[in-house]
Protein backbone atom coordinates (compact mmCIF):
# COMPACT_ATOMS: atom_id res chain seq x y z
CA UNK A 1 0.00 0.00 0.00
CA UNK A 2 1.67 3.25 -1.03
CA UNK A 3 3.02 6.13 2.02
CA UNK A 4 0.45 9.09 2.13
CA UNK A 5 2.60 12.34 1.15
CA UNK A 6 4.61 13.63 4.00
CA UNK A 7 2.33 17.02 4.44
CA UNK A 8 -0.91 14.35 4.89
CA UNK A 9 1.20 12.37 7.43
CA UNK A 10 2.22 16.16 9.15
CA UNK A 11 -1.83 17.31 9.43
CA UNK A 12 -3.35 14.50 9.52
CA UNK A 13 -6.12 12.65 8.47
CA UNK A 14 -8.96 14.09 10.99
CA UNK A 15 -7.91 17.42 9.61
CA UNK A 16 -8.17 16.89 6.56
CA UNK A 17 -11.58 15.31 6.84
CA UNK A 18 -13.10 18.09 8.16
CA UNK A 19 -11.79 20.34 6.33
CA UNK A 20 -13.07 18.39 3.33
CA UNK A 21 -16.90 18.61 5.82
CA UNK A 22 -16.31 22.05 6.43
CA UNK A 23 -15.11 23.19 2.60
CA UNK A 24 -18.56 21.33 1.83
CA UNK A 25 -20.67 23.44 3.74
CA UNK A 26 -18.93 26.30 3.11
CA UNK A 27 -19.29 25.17 -0.66
CA UNK A 28 -23.19 24.76 -0.62
CA UNK A 29 -23.93 27.83 1.13
CA UNK A 30 -21.98 30.19 -0.97
CA UNK A 31 -23.67 28.59 -4.28
CA UNK A 32 -27.32 28.89 -2.02
CA UNK A 33 -26.70 32.29 -1.19
CA UNK A 34 -25.05 34.00 -4.57
CA UNK A 35 -29.19 34.17 -6.17
CA UNK A 36 -29.74 36.12 -2.83
CA UNK A 37 -27.30 38.36 -1.77
CA UNK A 38 -25.43 39.05 -5.30
CA UNK A 39 -25.83 42.89 -6.40
CA UNK A 40 -24.62 42.34 -9.66
CA UNK A 41 -28.28 40.28 -10.81
CA UNK A 42 -30.49 41.73 -13.52
CA UNK A 43 -33.38 43.07 -11.16
CA UNK A 44 -30.52 45.06 -9.36
CA UNK A 45 -29.04 46.85 -12.19
CA UNK A 46 -32.49 47.69 -13.91
CA UNK A 47 -34.03 49.18 -10.86
CA UNK A 48 -32.73 52.51 -10.55
CA UNK A 49 -33.75 52.95 -14.65
CA UNK A 50 -37.25 51.14 -14.48
CA UNK A 51 -39.91 53.45 -12.58
CA UNK A 52 -42.32 50.79 -10.09
CA UNK A 53 -45.06 49.45 -12.10
CA UNK A 54 -44.76 51.63 -15.40
CA UNK A 55 -43.32 50.03 -19.11
CA UNK A 56 -40.56 51.55 -19.92
CA UNK A 57 -39.36 51.28 -24.00
CA UNK A 58 -35.32 50.62 -23.36
CA UNK A 59 -32.97 52.24 -25.75
CA UNK A 60 -31.25 50.14 -28.56
CA UNK A 61 -28.54 48.21 -27.43
CA UNK A 62 -25.36 50.21 -28.18
CA UNK A 63 -21.67 49.34 -26.94
CA UNK A 64 -21.17 50.83 -23.79
CA UNK A 65 -24.89 51.59 -22.76
CA UNK A 66 -26.43 48.06 -22.57
CA UNK A 67 -29.11 47.49 -19.86
CA UNK A 68 -27.64 43.90 -19.18
CA UNK A 69 -24.58 42.08 -20.31
CA UNK A 70 -25.35 39.40 -22.88
CA UNK A 71 -28.76 40.97 -23.77
CA UNK A 72 -29.16 40.33 -27.49
CA UNK A 73 -28.72 43.35 -29.70
CA UNK A 74 -30.82 42.52 -32.25
CA UNK A 75 -33.91 43.20 -30.92
CA UNK A 76 -35.90 46.33 -29.01
CA UNK A 77 -37.14 45.80 -24.84
CA UNK A 78 -39.85 46.94 -23.07
CA UNK A 79 -39.69 46.63 -19.71
CA UNK A 80 -41.55 46.82 -16.25
CA UNK A 81 -40.69 46.85 -12.71
CA UNK A 82 -43.85 45.62 -10.56
CA UNK A 83 -44.41 45.27 -7.19
CA UNK A 84 -48.03 43.52 -6.57
CA UNK A 85 -47.77 43.90 -2.47
CA UNK A 86 -50.50 46.63 -2.74
CA UNK A 87 -52.20 46.11 -6.51
CA UNK A 88 -52.50 43.37 -8.99
CA UNK A 89 -50.65 44.41 -12.32
CA UNK A 90 -52.51 44.35 -15.84
CA UNK A 91 -50.21 43.67 -18.18
CA UNK A 92 -50.58 44.02 -22.17
CA UNK A 93 -48.29 43.14 -25.01
CA UNK A 94 -48.31 42.99 -28.62
CA UNK A 95 -47.06 39.91 -29.67
CA UNK A 96 -46.42 41.22 -33.53
CA UNK A 97 -43.63 38.62 -35.14
CA UNK A 98 -42.05 35.56 -34.59
CA UNK A 99 -39.55 35.92 -32.00
CA UNK A 100 -41.33 38.26 -30.00
CA UNK A 101 -42.03 36.91 -25.98
CA UNK A 102 -43.83 38.30 -23.03
CA UNK A 103 -41.58 36.97 -20.14
CA UNK A 104 -41.59 37.74 -16.28
CA UNK A 105 -39.33 36.97 -14.22
CA UNK A 106 -38.48 37.43 -10.43
CA UNK A 107 -35.99 39.58 -8.91
CA UNK A 108 -33.50 36.49 -8.46
CA UNK A 109 -33.87 36.18 -12.33
CA UNK A 110 -36.28 33.01 -12.98
CA UNK A 111 -38.16 33.16 -15.42
CA UNK A 112 -42.10 31.55 -14.14
CA UNK A 113 -43.84 32.76 -17.35
CA UNK A 114 -43.62 32.89 -21.06
CA UNK A 115 -45.72 33.50 -23.91
CA UNK A 116 -43.85 33.24 -27.37
CA UNK A 117 -45.56 34.99 -30.80
CA UNK A 118 -46.33 32.13 -33.12
CA UNK A 119 -47.18 32.29 -36.56
CA UNK A 120 -51.00 30.45 -35.80
CA UNK A 121 -50.71 33.37 -32.24
CA UNK A 122 -50.08 36.60 -33.12
CA UNK A 123 -52.11 39.56 -31.85
CA UNK A 124 -52.27 41.39 -28.21
CA UNK A 125 -51.78 39.43 -25.02
CA UNK A 126 -53.46 40.23 -21.83
CA UNK A 127 -52.91 38.68 -18.48
CA UNK A 128 -53.13 39.97 -14.53
CA UNK A 129 -50.24 39.21 -12.87
CA UNK A 130 -51.46 38.03 -9.17
CA UNK A 131 -49.32 37.07 -5.95
CA UNK A 132 -49.21 32.92 -5.73
CA UNK A 133 -51.54 31.47 -3.30
CA UNK A 134 -48.93 31.33 -0.41
CA UNK A 135 -48.10 35.30 -0.83
CA UNK A 136 -52.24 35.70 -0.67
CA UNK A 137 -52.22 34.01 1.92
CA UNK A 138 -50.10 36.15 4.09
CA UNK A 139 -52.32 39.33 2.57
CA UNK A 140 -55.72 39.61 4.38
CA UNK A 141 -57.63 41.75 1.57
CA UNK A 142 -60.38 39.51 -0.12
CA UNK A 143 -59.29 38.01 -3.38
CA UNK A 144 -60.35 40.26 -6.99
CA UNK A 145 -62.84 38.68 -8.80
CA UNK A 146 -62.06 37.73 -12.15
CA UNK A 147 -63.93 36.81 -15.16
CA UNK A 148 -63.57 34.01 -16.77
CA UNK A 149 -61.91 35.12 -19.61
CA UNK A 150 -59.27 37.04 -17.47
CA UNK A 151 -55.26 35.26 -17.89
CA UNK A 152 -54.16 35.27 -14.28
CA UNK A 153 -49.88 34.35 -13.36
CA UNK A 154 -49.58 33.87 -10.43
CA UNK A 155 -46.26 35.51 -9.39
CA UNK A 156 -44.15 33.40 -6.66
CA UNK A 157 -42.29 36.97 -5.54
CA UNK A 158 -44.18 40.77 -4.90
CA UNK A 159 -41.49 41.99 -6.53
CA UNK A 160 -40.33 41.15 -10.24
CA UNK A 161 -39.52 42.08 -13.66
CA UNK A 162 -41.57 41.96 -17.02
CA UNK A 163 -39.83 41.80 -20.32
CA UNK A 164 -41.19 41.96 -24.06
CA UNK A 165 -38.62 41.45 -26.51
CA UNK A 166 -39.20 42.67 -30.45
CA UNK A 167 -36.54 41.61 -32.48
CA UNK A 168 -35.65 43.38 -35.35
CA UNK A 169 -35.31 42.43 -38.50
CA UNK A 170 -32.95 45.09 -39.79
CA UNK A 171 -32.67 49.24 -39.22
CA UNK A 172 -35.64 49.41 -41.77
CA UNK A 173 -37.83 47.67 -39.28
CA UNK A 174 -36.36 49.56 -36.19
CA UNK A 175 -39.61 52.38 -36.30
CA UNK A 176 -42.51 50.13 -37.21
CA UNK A 177 -40.68 47.54 -34.02
CA UNK A 178 -40.39 50.31 -32.15
CA UNK A 179 -44.25 51.78 -32.57
CA UNK A 180 -45.48 48.28 -32.11
CA UNK A 181 -43.38 48.07 -28.48
CA UNK A 182 -44.67 50.87 -27.21
CA UNK A 183 -48.13 49.72 -27.29
CA UNK A 184 -46.80 47.54 -23.98
CA UNK A 185 -48.13 48.50 -21.18
CA UNK A 186 -48.72 47.66 -17.60
CA UNK A 187 -51.09 49.09 -14.77
CA UNK A 188 -51.80 48.28 -11.21
CA UNK A 189 -54.81 47.33 -10.41
CA UNK A 190 -57.20 47.66 -7.58
CA UNK A 191 -57.97 43.97 -5.79
CA UNK A 192 -61.23 44.57 -4.79
CA UNK B 1 -4.05 25.09 7.75
CA UNK B 2 -7.83 23.36 8.86
CA UNK B 3 -9.06 26.73 8.40
CA UNK B 4 -7.25 27.59 4.84
CA UNK B 5 -8.24 24.46 3.38
CA UNK B 6 -11.50 24.60 4.10
CA UNK B 7 -13.00 28.28 3.14
CA UNK B 8 -10.28 27.96 0.36
CA UNK B 9 -11.43 24.93 -0.97
CA UNK B 10 -15.27 25.19 -0.43
CA UNK B 11 -14.84 28.97 -2.24
CA UNK B 12 -12.61 27.98 -5.07
CA UNK B 13 -15.26 24.75 -5.66
CA UNK B 14 -18.02 27.33 -5.28
CA UNK B 15 -16.99 29.59 -7.89
CA UNK B 16 -15.24 27.37 -10.31
CA UNK B 17 -19.05 25.67 -10.53
CA UNK B 18 -20.87 29.44 -10.94
CA UNK B 19 -18.72 30.39 -13.70
CA UNK B 20 -17.19 27.41 -15.45
CA UNK B 21 -20.05 25.11 -14.92
CA UNK B 22 -19.94 21.17 -15.24
CA UNK B 23 -21.73 18.36 -17.12
CA UNK B 24 -23.71 18.60 -14.18
CA UNK B 25 -25.09 22.11 -15.19
CA UNK B 26 -24.01 22.54 -18.62
CA UNK B 27 -24.44 20.71 -21.72
CA UNK B 28 -21.54 21.51 -24.83
CA UNK B 29 -21.98 21.19 -28.86
CA UNK B 30 -18.68 21.59 -30.27
CA UNK B 31 -17.54 24.94 -28.93
CA UNK B 32 -20.95 25.96 -27.36
CA UNK B 33 -21.76 25.73 -24.10
CA UNK B 34 -25.24 26.02 -23.13
CA UNK B 35 -26.79 26.14 -19.02
CA UNK B 36 -29.22 23.54 -19.67
CA UNK B 37 -31.97 24.82 -16.92
CA UNK B 38 -31.02 28.45 -17.51
CA UNK B 39 -34.14 30.91 -16.17
CA UNK B 40 -36.62 27.97 -15.18
CA UNK B 41 -37.58 28.71 -11.47
CA UNK B 42 -36.35 24.51 -10.85
CA UNK B 43 -32.92 24.91 -12.28
CA UNK B 44 -30.13 24.09 -9.73
CA UNK B 45 -28.56 26.07 -7.73
CA UNK B 46 -25.07 26.69 -9.63
CA UNK B 47 -26.98 27.54 -12.59
CA UNK B 48 -29.15 30.17 -10.37
CA UNK B 49 -26.30 31.44 -9.03
CA UNK B 50 -24.47 32.09 -12.53
CA UNK B 51 -27.67 33.54 -13.78
CA UNK B 52 -27.67 35.92 -10.53
CA UNK B 53 -23.76 36.65 -10.33
CA UNK B 54 -23.37 37.63 -14.15
CA UNK B 55 -26.81 40.00 -14.42
CA UNK B 56 -27.78 37.40 -17.25
CA UNK B 57 -31.65 37.59 -17.75
CA UNK B 58 -32.64 34.37 -19.83
CA UNK B 59 -36.09 33.14 -20.94
CA UNK B 60 -36.77 29.53 -19.48
CA UNK B 61 -34.97 26.80 -21.39
CA UNK B 62 -38.02 24.93 -22.06
CA UNK B 63 -38.71 27.91 -24.71
CA UNK B 64 -35.22 28.78 -26.16
CA UNK B 65 -31.86 27.81 -25.37
CA UNK B 66 -28.69 29.84 -25.40
CA UNK B 67 -25.46 29.11 -26.20
CA UNK B 68 -22.24 30.72 -25.52
CA UNK B 69 -18.88 30.16 -27.67
CA UNK B 70 -15.75 31.33 -26.89
CA UNK B 71 -13.18 29.33 -28.86
CA UNK B 72 -13.61 27.87 -32.45
CA UNK B 73 -14.15 24.29 -33.32
CA UNK B 74 -10.65 23.34 -33.09
CA UNK B 75 -10.42 25.00 -29.97
CA UNK B 76 -8.44 28.24 -30.31
CA UNK B 77 -9.52 31.47 -28.08
CA UNK B 78 -11.75 33.27 -30.26
CA UNK B 79 -10.37 36.92 -31.11
CA UNK B 80 -10.26 39.63 -33.25
CA UNK B 81 -6.86 39.10 -35.09
CA UNK B 82 -8.52 36.13 -36.71
CA UNK B 83 -11.44 35.50 -39.19
CA UNK B 84 -14.09 33.27 -38.87
CA UNK B 85 -16.89 31.64 -40.59
CA UNK B 86 -20.15 30.01 -39.26
CA UNK B 87 -22.90 28.55 -41.66
CA UNK B 88 -25.92 28.41 -40.34
CA UNK B 89 -28.41 25.79 -41.44
CA UNK B 90 -30.68 22.19 -40.74
CA UNK B 91 -31.45 24.76 -37.00
CA UNK B 92 -34.85 24.66 -38.22
CA UNK B 93 -35.82 26.80 -34.87
CA UNK B 94 -38.79 29.09 -34.75
CA UNK B 95 -36.17 31.94 -34.80
CA UNK B 96 -32.18 32.36 -33.78
CA UNK B 97 -29.92 34.88 -33.26
CA UNK B 98 -26.20 35.39 -33.67
CA UNK B 99 -24.72 38.21 -31.96
CA UNK B 100 -20.63 39.10 -30.90
CA UNK B 101 -19.70 39.74 -27.46
CA UNK B 102 -16.45 41.03 -25.85
CA UNK B 103 -15.16 38.90 -23.06
CA UNK B 104 -17.19 40.89 -20.65
CA UNK B 105 -20.49 40.81 -22.43
CA UNK B 106 -20.72 44.48 -23.62
CA UNK B 107 -21.24 44.97 -27.12
CA UNK B 108 -18.26 45.81 -30.06
CA UNK B 109 -17.80 48.79 -31.26
CA UNK B 110 -17.98 49.15 -35.02
CA UNK B 111 -18.77 51.87 -37.47
CA UNK B 112 -21.42 49.29 -39.42
CA UNK B 113 -23.43 49.55 -35.73
CA UNK B 114 -23.40 45.74 -36.20
CA UNK B 115 -23.96 43.55 -33.62
CA UNK B 116 -26.05 40.70 -34.38
CA UNK B 117 -27.61 38.55 -37.00
CA UNK B 118 -31.28 36.56 -36.70
CA UNK B 119 -33.09 34.61 -38.75
CA UNK B 120 -35.15 37.13 -40.28
CA UNK B 121 -32.36 39.76 -40.62
CA UNK B 122 -29.79 37.41 -42.17
CA UNK B 123 -29.38 37.43 -45.97
CA UNK B 124 -29.42 33.34 -47.17
CA UNK B 125 -28.08 31.78 -50.29
CA UNK B 126 -30.20 29.83 -52.77
CA UNK B 127 -30.41 26.49 -50.63
CA UNK B 128 -31.42 28.42 -47.60
CA UNK B 129 -28.07 28.62 -45.80
CA UNK B 130 -26.78 31.67 -44.31
CA UNK B 131 -22.94 32.35 -43.97
CA UNK B 132 -21.50 34.71 -41.34
CA UNK B 133 -18.12 35.87 -41.75
CA UNK B 134 -16.57 37.13 -38.35
CA UNK B 135 -14.00 39.51 -38.85
CA UNK B 136 -12.32 42.84 -37.74
CA UNK B 137 -12.74 44.45 -41.23
CA UNK B 138 -15.46 44.72 -43.87
CA UNK B 139 -16.38 41.04 -45.71
CA UNK B 140 -18.90 40.79 -48.43
CA UNK B 141 -21.94 38.82 -47.16
CA UNK B 142 -23.35 38.61 -43.95
CA UNK B 143 -20.50 39.93 -42.08
CA UNK B 144 -20.19 40.40 -37.70
CA UNK B 145 -17.85 42.79 -36.95
CA UNK B 146 -15.54 41.40 -34.09
CA UNK B 147 -12.62 43.51 -31.97
CA UNK B 148 -10.77 43.52 -28.97
CA UNK B 149 -8.48 40.87 -27.63
CA UNK B 150 -11.51 38.45 -26.54
CA UNK B 151 -14.64 37.63 -28.32
CA UNK B 152 -17.21 35.42 -27.32
CA UNK B 153 -20.64 34.65 -29.29
CA UNK B 154 -23.83 34.26 -28.32
CA UNK B 155 -26.73 31.85 -30.19
CA UNK B 156 -30.19 32.10 -28.80
CA UNK B 157 -31.95 29.30 -30.67
CA UNK B 158 -36.10 29.57 -29.73
CA UNK B 159 -37.40 26.46 -30.67
CA UNK B 160 -39.80 24.48 -27.71
CA UNK B 161 -39.37 21.09 -29.55
CA UNK B 162 -35.14 22.14 -29.66
CA UNK B 163 -35.57 22.94 -25.87
CA UNK B 164 -37.10 19.47 -25.44
CA UNK B 165 -34.82 17.93 -27.43
CA UNK B 166 -31.71 19.41 -25.04
CA UNK B 167 -33.29 18.58 -21.80
CA UNK B 168 -33.50 15.09 -23.34
CA UNK B 169 -29.81 15.05 -23.83
CA UNK B 170 -29.94 14.53 -27.74
CA UNK B 171 -29.96 17.89 -29.63
CA UNK B 172 -29.35 18.38 -33.12
CA UNK B 173 -25.33 19.66 -33.90
CA UNK B 174 -24.51 22.96 -33.84
CA UNK B 175 -22.72 25.05 -36.74
CA UNK B 176 -18.92 24.79 -36.31
CA UNK B 177 -17.00 28.11 -35.67
CA UNK B 178 -13.91 27.81 -38.88
CA UNK B 179 -11.73 29.58 -38.49
CA UNK B 180 -10.39 30.99 -41.93
CA UNK B 181 -7.05 32.91 -41.26
CA UNK B 182 -4.79 34.72 -38.83
CA UNK B 183 -3.07 38.14 -39.17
Amino acid sequence: MPKPPKWLREVGWRTVIGALLLGGIIHILATMAVPFVSSGHAFTRLQASLPLNRMVLLPPPAPGKQALPFLAPDALYAMCRYDISVDLLAVTAPMAETGWTLSLHTPQGDNFYVMPAQETRRGTVSLTVVPSAERLSEFAATPRRVSAQETQVASPSWEGLVVVRAPLKGLAWRAETEAALRRASCTPLKRN
Amino acid sequence: MFVLLAVGGGLGSAWYMIEAGSRLSTQSSGPWTTWSAAGRPDADPYTRAHTARNGLLPLASTLEITYQAKADSRGGRLNSGCEYTIVMENLGATWWSLAAFDGQGGLIQNAAERYAFNSDSVMREPDGRAIITLARDARPGNWLPIGGSRVNLLLIVQDPAWAAAVYEGNAKALPPIQRLACR
